[in-house]
């Protein structure tokens, strides 16, 4: 039980930071698609710089900011040149995919000597407690920056004049002409931002554990982020929700792979809860909306 | 526009050209393709690597010989059933991006069948195979299509979804139920001999024929029978269609159930064909490419069938390529994936907005 919740918490990690970018992005209006690719960018980012300056921290830098760009440029293809989103970030994903594979050279893993891993940190007393010491204690920095930004975007969406601003220029209609804002800079922001907590997902994924970078080291958990940010209906703590309950299955995969359940059909749970949660929602509208 | 710009045009054409607007969208459709060999020759020059001789020898290895064609055209098969199922959605509006998924189940039910039904003979197993490929992919598409109907959820995310869930569907299945007999990786038992498709030269088989008959039956279709040009107006404007009588939900169906048919269609000729089994990763991306090409070809059939063949071209030169001067295959990912970036962009759209702007 113990590990069980141990290791759904290091899980849950990269899945909430790109779900809370994607959130934000979806705020503002843009559908990401393209969070997979720029987590994939930023775990090679991060190995290579922290491998070349034998600093973590400056390899997370480098994840977050080069992942940023790369969102930018995403962002300016959608808002700008009128790209659709979907087909640009299908293709951003293929193109990253097959950049970073060009690099490697069909060696598919990357492991330079000197890569410097995030440290754990160990909270004295805590612990020691069972559940609440597997959960909190022996994480690194990044877990718990993590889930102090889900409190963070809630704040930021619903209290702060930026926030209120990122929302106005994702609601439908021109309420954000209406105020006098410059609706597609909002947009390019918020897809900027998304891009940042992408990249530091990946990041963290390749420097959290075991510092080297493979090209299936993602995996599918940039589409994870996103069923997870529809789960939670683009909300910071019911998305944060989602996160915890798909790196939960996760890790009782193997438990229920050792029990005899099949992996393959766990790791399609997310998938398949989110068609059902979008039913869910489009029938509780319809009813809504329905005259009494 | 001025009677002198346009060129000579055929007797009792429509007013405004065909020919000049033809031009226009081949010109649209070259762009993402210049720019992504732009963006493809800079990855090369970058890495040491001369971008002219390499696309010389990509050239060669795709087309340079009756083998290095039938190669190419190999490859563009599954293409062409992906491209195809994902234009007929596309020409209805509808952006089903679920091909994959389809793909693989319905490459799954063909495989089954055919290891399953030695005792018929191929003339009837093949058919059976490839009726119970379409069925299934129709099937798998129906879930979507009625949720975008009825309750109006968006088929973007759930057939995006869908797609990790019949990948995810396909290997447990085949890890369990049709794990073959001594094989430890994740395949099914080889289908009877009778039920491979007959080979037309090369690694070329009778699902080319298929698929090039699909592709001519939607080209007729589109343009000339009356569902047909429902399916277009209700992709051109659905408001507009639906106050013309035409049952916008009902045609919407039906394009991601047909959508749905084709890639099973296509992961049945696939697995009868070339895999002769079912493997897990079955389909690379097939249903990816096939987004690719139907933006390509504007949704319209002699598109599809020229951009397969290029997508086709690309990966089977890749292959060699990759075997004789170490350029790592993944270099047609990265052209796939500048062509997707920039065909997204709307050229139409940019230069309105442009003139907007300056307005």
């Amino acid at each position: 039980m113990g590990q069980i919740l141990a290791a759904a918490t290091l899980a849950a990690t990269p899945l909430l930071l790109a779900a809370l970018g994607g959130l934000l992005n979806r705020r503002g209006g843009i559908v990401n698609i393209a969070l997979e690719g720029k987590m994939l960018l930023g775990a090679i980012l991060a190995v290579v710089v922290s491998a070349e300056t034998g600093s973590w921290v400056a390899g997370l830098a480098a994840a977050t900011v080069g992942s940023a760009f790369a969102g930018l440029l995403f962002s300016l293809a959608i808002t700008r040149a009128g790209a659709n989103e979907i087909i640009a970030g299908l293709g951003f994903n293929i193109l990253v995919a097959g950049l970073i594979g060009y690099a490697l050279d069909d060696e598919g893993t990357y492991q330079p000597a000197g890569v410097a891993t995030i440290p754990r940190i160990d909270i004295p007393g805590i612990d020691a407690i069972p559940v609440l010491g597997d959960v909190l204690s022996d994480k690194d920095p990044i877990t718990y920056l993590a889930w102090l930004a889900v409190p963070a975007t809630a704040w930021f969406l619903a209290s702060t004049r930026a926030g209120l601003r990122l929302r106005a220029a994702g609601a439908p209609g021109d309420s954000a002409y209406a105020l006098g804002l410059r609706a597609l800079a909002i947009r390019d922001a918020s897809t900027v931002a998304a891009g940042a907590f992408a990249g530091l997902a990946g990041g963290q994924l390749a420097l959290g554990l075991v510092g080297l970078f493979n090209q299936g080291m993602v995996a599918g958990r940039g589409f994870i982020a996103l069923a997870a940010f529809y789960f939670g209906r683009a909300r910071p703590w019911p998305t944060a929700g989602a996160c915890a309950i798909f790196a939960l299955f996760d890790a009782i995969q193997i438990r229920l792979q050792q029990e005899g359940f099949s992996t393959q059909l766990v790791s399609t749970l997310p998938y398949l809860v989110v068609v059902v949660v979008l039913t869910i929602t489009a029938i509780q509208t319809q009813r809504r909306e329905a005259p009494a | 526009m001025a009677a002198a710009d346009v060129p000579a045009v055929r007797p009792g054409a429509p007013p405004g050209s065909a020919l000049a607007g033809a031009l226009r969208s081949v010109g649209m459709s070259l762009l993402p393709v210049a720019a992504a060999f732009v963006v493809g020759a800079v990855v090369l020059a970058v890495t040491g690597w001369d971008p002219i001789s390499v696309y010389r020898v990509m050239a060669r290895e795709a087309f340079g010989s009756t083998a290095r064609v039938e190669s190419t055209l190999a490859a563009a098969t599954p293409l062409l059933f992906a491209g195809l199922a994902t234009a007929i959605a596309f020409r209805g509006g509808v952006f089903n991006i679920g091909v994959d998924g389809c793909f693989v189940l319905g490459g799954l039910a063909a495989a089954w069948l055919g290891a399953a039904l030695t005792g018929l003979p191929g003339w009837l197993l093949i058919p059976v195979c490839v009726l119970a490929g379409m069925i299934t992919g129709a099937v798998w598409s129906a879930p979507p299509a009625f949720l975008r109907v009825r309750l109006g959820v968006d088929e973007v995310v759930s057939t995006l979804m869908l797609n990790f869930v019949a990948i995810g569907l396909a290997s447990w299945i085949v890890n369990t139920l049709l794990l073959a007999q001594g094989t430890a990786n994740s395949a099914s038992s080889p289908v009877a001999p009778q039920a491979e498709l007959p080979g037309l030269g090369g690694d070329v088989t009778l699902g080319l024929v298929i698929a090039l008959v699909g592709v001519v039956f939607y080209g007729v279709w589109t343009r000339w029978s009356a569902s047909g040009y429902e399916l277009r107006m209700t992709g051109l404007n659905p408001a507009f269609a639906q106050t013309a009588g035409i049952s916008v939900p009902r045609v919407v169906f039906q394009a991601m159930l047909w959508s749905g048919l084709v890639a099973g269609a296509g992961g049945a000729a696939h697995a009868l064909g070339v895999v002769h089994r079912f493997v897990d990763g079955f389909s690379p991306g097939y249903g990816f490419t096939g987004i690719a090409i139907a933006l390509l070809a504007r949704n319209g059939a002699v598109g599809i069938v020229l951009a397969s063949i290029l997508f086709g071209a690309l990966a089977s030169a890749g292959a060699t390529v990759q075997l004789f001067s170490d350029i790592p295959l993944d270099i047609v990912d990265v052209l796939q994936g500048t062509i997707m970036v920039f065909a997204a962009v709307q050229v139409v759209d940019l230069r309105r907005r442009i003139r907007r702007q300056a307005a």
